[in-house]
């Protein structure tokens, strides 16, 4: 028909149309959000807000409908949460046991900026009930930690063993008020709990119970406690401990020879004494570990700037092997060319 | 029949399979655009300071494979240790660069060679030293016999010492919260989330680039630059961000890709038997745990997390390119048992057949629909004007997606300045005819080497920057 539009002009039309609205949205929705951010910035925002808007936001962190719904509802819970809306803490609850994840998951995080012990409660309530992730709510109660410590002890003793492990985790922020609880803890049946109270006993000095107990999980048969153990006798204990973690350089484990030796270079030159018979170990786990620690601490370097190695540094680098004879050479000749640079001033 | 009557059907197939792809692309920017508006709500309400400090954010293990870096090794690796993140190292694998990589390493952080017992997971190239630095305890400098990336990783994997590794290139300079913000989705689900990767951007010179304070950086002005960030900003957000949604990520980007390290020592570590590691790696992950029947995900977030270099010249551009065409066909080949199989869910059933459809075949389509075009105006089988309007069509109906990829990455970032958007929002319809054709000739060249068998990464050089110290 003469005069008509041909489809392919009205394509072409429909795409520039197209290109020009998303291209229109995106600079006009831009200056919109930098006007707001500038109003922002020059005028505070009122603290209380008026009733109508207290009932809307209170009627939307209620309950939410759809995808779009759901994060009005959260943003409306931050809201009443910041103004301490009188209904805060009944609308908190509904968002906890709510079955939508992201829901629960943000009324965990709104009652981890408020301090009061009801939302601490509230959290630790979430953190058994596990409808979401626990890490969070840990996260959320460690930032309390130790102040909470006293309120974490019930976990301790609760009947599902992640809440057990869950409760030994975060007291390792101030053990000491657990002591005997996390030390008990450390022979719980399940691994997991163990090596959670070991790592908690860790983190602070306990006296001869709490050694005790650290080092009789050296011998745990999950191979993850024998690592806690490690790393804690390499927090709480001495160079004295240095034997028991000697041992555990042949470990079958990586995770637990690596944990030994991280334990063993924290004691430092300490230990030397301890090590140097193992470099003759049948196992060669023990004699690379050994030597590996020894020149980690720096007992290695010191023998060759001392020069009094004798057979020592020898019987060190044969236990290490060429790559360690090969590294040691070369930071021997960087110290070197160092100190002439520095003598010659270049 | 005739060849006219040949020319017209070419031209016709032609057209349909670019309507195909066009249809494709607009669904998944569609669903691109909501879950950009999905993720974006949840970071918004992810509460990172707390995810900082907690001592139950999952610690990281970062790994970089570096060859012929020494411009670029510095930047990045301060990047880097600037991460804000709990628990982290660096584990630096210099792949027997026979550049300065090392040196410069060894001034700016202070390096000495150390050995370490570590175990050996996967088997590399042979590593000549182990270096810590005496500065920053986090970095640890692998120095390595050349094998290529994949098994500069592998080496990089058999020191790294916690649960998560994430592979990243020398190249890149990454945003101070990367790790948090690509580790946030982890930390929620670690018995599923396997692995992340996330949004990068482009520059010449990421350093400078980064330098500007978030909504005042610049795009780079020069168009064949400015073409490579459209380029990124569509695939990012209107194709992975689709895939992610539908459990279909196919490439977590070798510039920035985390992955649970049991899942990596599982699968036997990245694969040295392809152009690129890390597409192979997503495939082969999906295969293995799609076979297996088990409940996993591998996610690709909106968050820029930093800035990569881009080629300066086109020869880079076309040597970067083909060999991308060349590792998606090396795969898709490879794993072409997945295609149309039901048993790999939305992998078999839409990932795979999307990257045969709009990567496999496209340079031959491409190529096809230029020259049959071409030759139909020449032999009047269309008009002119037809020929006109239909390279009109096309450049803004792709320019169209183009604008909804830079709307969903200023809604996520507001990052660049509003009169850099402009310019990027009119570059758009001129990207047919001006960056296209470069591409197309790229992916030609990937094609012809993949049919070959040719799996050689012919590196290109580093942009010209500030000499290293």
């Amino acid at each position: 028909m003469e005069g008509s539009v041909s489809p392919l002009t009205v394509a072409f039309a429909a795409a520039v149309l197209a290109w020009a609205s998303v291209a229109t949205v995106t600079v006009v929705g831009r200056l919109g959000f930098e006007r707001r951010r500038r109003l922002s910035a020059s005028q505070p925002v009122a603290l209380r807000s008026a009733p109508a808007r207290s009932r809307r936001l209170v009627a939307r962190a209620e309950r939410h409908r759809g995808e779009a719904g759901k994060w009005k509802r959260i943003a409306a819970l931050r809201a009443v949460s910041r103004e301490r809306h009188p209904r805060r803490r009944a609308l908190l609850r509904w968002a906890l046991e709510d079955r939508d994840r992201d829901v629960a998951g943000a009324a965990v995080r709104v009652l981890g900026e408020i301090d009061d012990d009801w939302a601490t409660e509230m959290l630790i309530e979430a953190l058994r009930a596990n409808r979401y992730p626990r890490a969070l709510a840990a996260g959320q109660l460690e930032r309390r930690s130790p102040a909470i410590g006293p309120l974490l002890l019930q976990l301790l003793s609760d009947p599902d063993a992640a809440v057990r492990f869950w409760g030994a985790t975060l007291l390792a922020g101030c053990p000491e008020i657990a002591r005997d609880e996390l030390i008990a803890l450390t022979t719980d049946p399940e691994a997991n709990v163990r090596a959670a109270a070991t790592e908690a006993l860790g983190t602070r000095g306990g006296g001869r119970s709490v050694r005790g107990a650290v080092v009789a999980r050296l011998g745990d048969d999950a191979w993850f406690v024998r690592v806690h153990a490690c790393r804690a006798l390499g927090q709480v204990g001495s160079p004295d401990d240095a034997p028991a973690l000697a041992g555990m350089l042949g470990d079958p484990w990586w995770w637990v020879r690596a944990a030994a030796k991280d334990a063993l270079r924290s004691f430092g030159l300490n230990v030397a004494g301890v090590l140097v018979p193992h470099l003759d170990s049948d196992d060669g786990f023990v004699r690379n570990g050994a030597a590996e620690v020894l020149q980690d601490i720096g007992f290695l370097d010191g023998l060759a700037r001392s020069g009094k190695e004798g057979g020592l540094r020898e019987r060190i680098l044969v236990a290490g092997g060429d790559d360690m004879r090969r590294t040691a050479e070369t930071r021997a000749d960087d110290e070197e060319s160092a100190r002439i640079d520095r003598r010659t001033g270049s | 029949m005739s060849t006219l009557h040949v020319l017209h059907w070419t031209v016709v197939v032609c057209i349909s399979y670019l309507a195909l792809t066009y249809v494709l692309y607009l669904l998944l920017a569609v669903v691109g655009l909501f879950e950009n508006a999905v993720r974006r709500r949840e970071s918004a309400t992810e509460d990172y300071e707390t995810l900082a400090a907690s001592r139950f954010t999952i610690p990281v293990s970062v790994m970089l494979a570096a060859y012929n870096e020494e411009s670029a090794i510095t930047a990045t690796v301060r990047s880097l240790l600037a991460l804000d993140y709990p628990e982290f190292e660096v584990v630096v694998v210099n792949d027997g660069s026979n550049d300065d990589t090392l040196r410069v390493l060894r001034a700016n952080f202070d390096l000495a060679p150390f050995t370490i017992f570590s175990r050996r997971i996967v088997q590399t190239e042979p590593v000549r030293a182990v270096y810590r630095s005496r500065t920053e305890p986090r970095l640890l400098v692998i120095d390595k016999e050349n094998g290529g990336k994949a098994d500069a990783l592998n080496a990089g994997l058999n020191l790294a010492r916690y649960r998560y590794v994430c592979g990243v290139d020398a190249d890149t300079v990454f945003e101070p919260d990367a790790l948090l913000k690509g580790m946030r989705l982890v930390v929620s689900d670690p018995a599923r989330v396997i692995g992340v990767t996330s949004h990068l951007t482009i520059a010449l010179d990421p350093e400078a680039t980064m330098a500007e304070p978030v909504g005042r950086r610049r795009v780079a002005s020069r168009p064949f630059v400015a073409y490579q960030h459209l380029d990124y900003l569509r695939a990012f957000f209107n194709n992975r961000l689709a895939w992610s949604r539908f459990h279909f990520m196919l490439c977590a980007v070798g510039a920035f890709q985390i992955w649970r390290r049991d899942v990596l020592e599982e699968v036997g570590g990245y694969a040295r038997g392809f152009t690129c590691e890390d597409i192979e790696l997503t495939f082969r992950v999906h295969e293995r745990y799609l076979r297996q029947r088990r409940e996993y995900r591998i996610l690709c977030l909106p968050d820029n997390v930093g800035t990569t270099e881009g080629p300066d010249t086109v020869r880079k551009l076309v040597s970067q390119r083909e060999r991308w065409q060349r590792v998606i066909d090396e795969s898709v080949w490879h794993y072409r048992r997945m295609l149309f199989n039901p048993r790999y869910r939305t992998v078999g059933l839409l990932g795979v057949p999307f990257y045969l459809v709009s990567e496999v075949l496209a340079p031959v389509f491409e190529v096809l629909a230029v020259l049959s075009l071409a030759a139909a105006v020449a032999f009047g089988v269309f008009h002119w004007t037809t020929f006109a309007l239909t390279l009109g069509l096309i450049s803004f109906a792709n320019a169209a997606l183009t604008a909804s990829a830079i709307l969903a990455d200023d809604l996520q970032s507001r990052v660049y300045r509003v009169p850099d958007l402009a310019w990027l929002l009119l570059l758009a319809p001129l990207d047919l005819f001006l960056y296209r054709p470069i591409l197309m000739w790229a992916r030609l060249k990937g094609t012809w080497r993949f049919l070959r068998r040719d799996k050689g990464w012919y590196k290109f050089e580093r942009n010209a920057r500030a000499a290293p110290v």
